[in-house]
């Protein structure tokens, strides 16, 4: 019983396993990664394929249907008709009918259109006897469903089977290129931001050992740190170091630069994760409520705050809230402390506010739009009432694209935090690196600005990923191929 | 039912319908909507007014600020009673009174308070059928008044710039100028043509545009255009266009501003002196605001107001050409990536996402610290790192366009594939683009101040808002109307920028019509 089952089950799997090839063949660029993740298993299997087509009823098939065409006459007749085509050509064009010329172009043409026939008449006869045609791919296909084939190529051709396996859920698939394109991307950023450092016109070297620096002292601080090396080599030890967690020690003060980012990064991702939940516990309403009164006075009222606040520099805001709130009336203390839960309540409120007014107004013109959709109308018509057309149909679909302008403008804050940071006297990841470009700190800023970029780039993964889930219209796109 | 009935059911409609009904009649006025925007901001300068003229320390009254509550709340009551008879007009009789819109005149006298709500108001009740260029004339005049109003503050300094005079005299004499052409433009045009003699005006006009005054400018070209062009649909396309961006009074008052802060950035070089804004003059330490410093001294003895008008230009020009920037270099990626499509599309967007995935400070920060700071690598830094946005919107929008009708028939004519591009698909898919530049200005300028406090951006000795608050930041407890001021400006521009943008794309969006 259980062994019958289990072969069933395998039965299945190969089953997906040939489903899934048969759709990923129909790509190159797929083809290609399959052939180079399994290329033991296809060297091996492509030795034996050219083997065994000498035995092959396709040639032969071909040969055949040739002869009998040949036999036809059919040849003549293609050359006499293209010969009257060319004619009348050249005739319509007045141009000068050169003998030879015409006989080879004839001949060419004719040539290429037997064959073609040749090889239609061929495939229509092996589909009539219910072979296919004999492509390595045809091949591998074939030998996909036999379970004894697979069991021997499983060790070598693990990778490819894997790449296999995990195209044939179309999520899975979705997943894992998005996860592909975000390493593409981080190491672009890589790429990008060295190269920005790396053309920079600034000595860190007599920055740092100032102006008496020798000759001598400045060609040892760039061989300690690799600063003499050619550009590719530095790239790649740039690369190295940001994948393994060691960027090495910074050039001023000597610390281990990941280190610092490891204990500056979390305050920063506190501060800024906090003032996202304010900004959508307080905007979402704001929004919602205000598109269900457009062009009221409250609407009116709330669409200005929410463009005032768009409109404040993060830092005035910050220095404004400072006087009123720490020096004239004390409640709450100017500088960030981390003892003190109440000095992180300003960083938060300043930081949030601009992203409270994107998403306020974002969600508005959205509800807005979601308002007049026809499905709306249908709900209404078929006799629900106000507050569940409103929760059900509309707040639902109206998230969408707030949830991607969050995910947007989540960046945007972290990047941002640095000026909030400078004006609380925090700590975090964007002070660092504005503290560090002076020098310029190579290793520094390229740490801080390229671990900032990952946390962004995951997060969006990690939204696009939420909405594959929950938006069936990107299901349904997904799933096709 | 029976006829009877329901005519009940009709008559007694419950009060809340009235009210309801009474609502929607109001907001097809824009008369209304606008006095009700007029004293409600009116009211909120006001109570600002009020909250200022006390100081609670020495616990005496300030009599500027206390002469400015009283001449606000003064219009603000006009205003108010305004309301309630141009309520009462339009629910009696549908429209508003002769007699009311003559009480509009009284509203202009707000002019020389300052109160620009107060009088776009006015201007827009006093007339009943109102042309963009009407409008257009109004806020040139306004422009203009203003302009000189500001510059005639200097006559308080110990010493003006050597050109004052003569620029002065210039100014009053175009102001002079632009109100005649005002009264005949609120005579002669209508929505569809004007007299042919009404372009001759228009050239002058154009001319003292070079004030900066860049309504001058557009009205000049309007003139041109209605007196000399027989095109109607031309005309019409323009009246439909700028008729809507001025019936919005936020947008209009946006453009305002900001025409107004270029135009005293260009006038500010011949009636203002910049050695008070650089200079150090160790007699006027941290003075407090008064007549002859508006806004009070810095630490140098610098006058703030001076530093503030001297470093709107910087915000402008930055501004601005960090935003034409990546406009242009954004937007033709953008636009060969749509249009080719396929393997381009993706190479082109994939690059586009590596600088995506920098935040724009973050970026700007990298390249600053790697070629330094002054003004050029600032406009660079933020170039850069607004590319993308631009290329996505562009591409979104040639993937529409280049699917249209017309884009085949040129394609079927033999256009090549440059002509196409830049004869048919970018002309028709620009106005997003005009949308997004405008709301990103403002983005622009926030950055640059920012950057500048951070000392990533302008250099230190050069008057630039952001420099001036990072100086200000340092004396917050002690003389804080130095972080304040070049705060506010900060904002009224961006917020500016904002109103236009927002007026812009619901001019331009076709979803509105």
């Amino acid at each position: 019983m259980e062994v019958k089952a289990s072969t069933r089950d395998g039965n299945r799997l190969l089953c997906i396993m040939q489903n899934s090839y048969d759709k990923m063949h129909q790509r190159n660029s797929y083809n290609c990664i399959i052939m180079i993740l399994g290329l033991p298993v296809h060297l091996f299997l492509f030795m034996f394929y050219v083997w065994r087509k000498r035995d092959n009823t396709y040639s032969s098939l071909l040969e055949d249907s040739k002869r009998s065409l040949a036999d036809e006459g059919f040849k003549e007749k293609l050359r006499l008709e293209f010969r009257n085509q060319l004619i009348r050509k050249c005739e319509f064009f007045g141009q000068h009918v050169n003998e030879s010329e015409l006989e080879k172009q004839v001949e060419n043409l004719a040539e290429e259109r037997f064959l073609k026939i040749a090889r239609e008449k061929t495939d229509k006869r092996l589909l009539k006897e219910g072979k296919t045609k004999s492509s390595y791919s045809n091949f591998f296909r074939s030998l996909l469903s036999q379970p004894l084939f697979f069991f021997l190529t499983l060790l070598p051709g693990l990778l490819m089977y894997l790449f296999i396996f995990m195209y044939s859920n179309p999520f899975v698939k979705y997943v894992f290129e998005r996860l592909v394109i975000s390493v593409f991307v981080v190491i672009g950023v890589v790429i990008l931001v060295f190269s920005i450092l790396y053309i920079s016109p600034f000595e860190p070297a007599a920055n740092i050992i100032g102006e008496t620096a020798t000759p001598e002292q400045i060609s040892a601080f760039n061989r300690l740190h690799g600063l003499d090396l050619p550009y590719l080599a530095q790239l790649w030890e740039a690369i190295k170091g940001i994948v393994t967690f060691d960027l090495g020690a910074s050039y001023a003060g000597n610390e281990d630069v990941i280190t610092s980012i490891a204990k500056k990064f979390p305050i920063t991702l506190i501060i800024s994760l906090l003032s996202l939940v304010m900004a959508v516990l307080i905007a979402v309403p704001i929004g919602i409520i205000s598109s269900t009164k457009p062009n009221s006075f409250f609407d009116y009222t709330f669409m200005f705050i929410a463009l005032l606040g768009l409109s404040i520099p993060n830092f005035w805001q910050g220095l404004i809230f400072i006087l009123n709130f720490s020096i004239k009336l004390q409640w709450l203390p100017a500088t960030y402390n981390p003892q003190n839960w109440l000095s992180v309540i300003m960083p938060i409120i300043v930081l949030g506010t601009a992203l409270t007014a994107s998403v306020s107004r974002m969600t508005r013109s959205s509800m807005l739009e979601i308002i007049n959709e026809d499905y709306i109308i249908t709900a209404k018509a078929k006799g629900l009432n106000k507050r569940q057309v409103l929760w059900k149909h509309a707040v639902g679909n109206a998230m969408i694209p707030v949830i991607t302008v969050i995910g947007l403008l989540f960046g945007g804050m972290l990047g941002g935090a640095a000026v909030t940071e400078k004006v609380f006297n925090i700590s975090g990841i964007g002070s660092y690196i504005v503290d560090k470009q002076f020098i310029p700190d190579i290793p520094s800023i390229l740490g801080g600005v390229v671990y900032v970029a990952i946390t962004i780039s995951l997060i969006n993964v990690i939204i696009d990923i939420l909405y594959a889930y929950l938006d069936p219209r990107i299901r349904s796109k997904i799933k096709q191929y | 039912m029976t006829q009877i009935e329901m005519e009940n059911k009709q008559a007694l409609k419950p009060k809340s319908q009235m009210k309801s009904d009474h609502k929607k009649i109001l907001k097809l006025s824009p008369e209304y909507t606008q006095s009700s925007f007029a004293w409600i901001t009116s009211l909120a300068l006001t109570i600002v007014f009020l909250l200022n003229c006390f100081d609670f320390s020495t616990k005496t009254i300030k009599p500027f600020a206390f002469s400015a509550f009283l001449a606000y709340s003064l219009f603000t009551l006009i205003q108010i009673g305004l309301t309630v008879a141009i309520r009462k007009d339009i629910l009696t009789s549908g429209t508003i009174r002769k007699t009311t819109r003559k009480l509009g005149f009284i509203q202009l006298l707000g002019v020389f308070t300052g109160n620009v709500f107060v009088v776009s108001f006015a201007f827009n009740v006093i007339k009943e059928k109102k042309t963009p260029e009407y409008m257009f004339a109004v806020y040139m005049v306004m422009t203009q008044f203003f302009i000189i109003a500001i510059s005639s503050l200097n006559l308080f300094k110990p010493y003006v710039s050597n050109t004052f005079l003569l620029a002065m005299t210039l100014l009053v004499a175009i102001l002079v100028f632009q109100l005649a052409a005002t009264l005949l433009v609120a005579k002669h045009v209508t929505n569809q043509s004007t007299k042919r003699w009404m372009t001759w005006i228009a050239i002058p006009l154009i001319l003292t545009a070079a004030t900066g005054n860049l309504f001058a400018l557009i009205l000049g070209y309007g003139l041109l255009m209605k007196g000399r062009s027989n095109d109607l649909s031309r005309i019409d396309k323009w009246d439909t266009m700028w008729g809507k961006i001025t019936r919005n009074t936020t947008a209009t008052l946006g453009l305002f501003f900001i025409i107004f802060m270029f135009s005293i950035s260009v006038c500010s070089n011949f009636t203002f002196d910049y050695s008070m804004a650089v200079e150090n003059n160790y007699s006027a330490l941290l003075q407090p605001p008064s007549i002859s410093y508006p806004l009070g001294t810095d630490d140098f003895g610098r006058d703030l107001f001076t530093r503030i008008i001297f470093g709107a230009r910087i915000s402008l020009v930055v501004g601005f050409i960090s935003t034409i920037i990546p406009a242009v270099v954004g937007g033709a990626l953008g636009a060969i990536a749509g249009y080719y499509g396929h393997r381009t599309d993706n190479i082109v967007m994939r690059l586009l996402d590596v600088l995506y995935a920098v935040p724009g400070i973050l970026l700007a920060i990298a390249i600053i610290a790697a070629f330094g700071a002054n003004i050029t690598n600032l406009i660079i830094a933020l170039s850069v790192g607004s590319i993308p946005t631009y290329a996505r919107t562009m591409r979104a929008n040639v993937l529409m366009v280049s699917n249209y009708q017309f884009v085949e028939s040129a394609r079927a004519l033999g256009s090549s594939d440059l002509s196409i591009i830049f004869r048919q698909v970018i002309p028709n898919s620009l106005a997003p683009m005009i949308v997004k530049a405008t709301l990103t200005i403002g983005g622009a300028v926030i950055a640059t101040s920012s950057l500048s406090y951070l000392g990533l951006g302008v250099e230190p000795h050069i008057p630039e808002w952001g420099n001036i608050l990072k100086l200000g930041s340092t004396y917050l407890e002690t003389h804080s109307y130095l972080a304040i001021y070049p705060g506010l400006a900060i904002i009224a521009l961006v917020l500016s920028f904002n109103f236009l943008g927002d007026g812009l794309r619901d001019a331009m969006d076709p979803k509105l019509d």
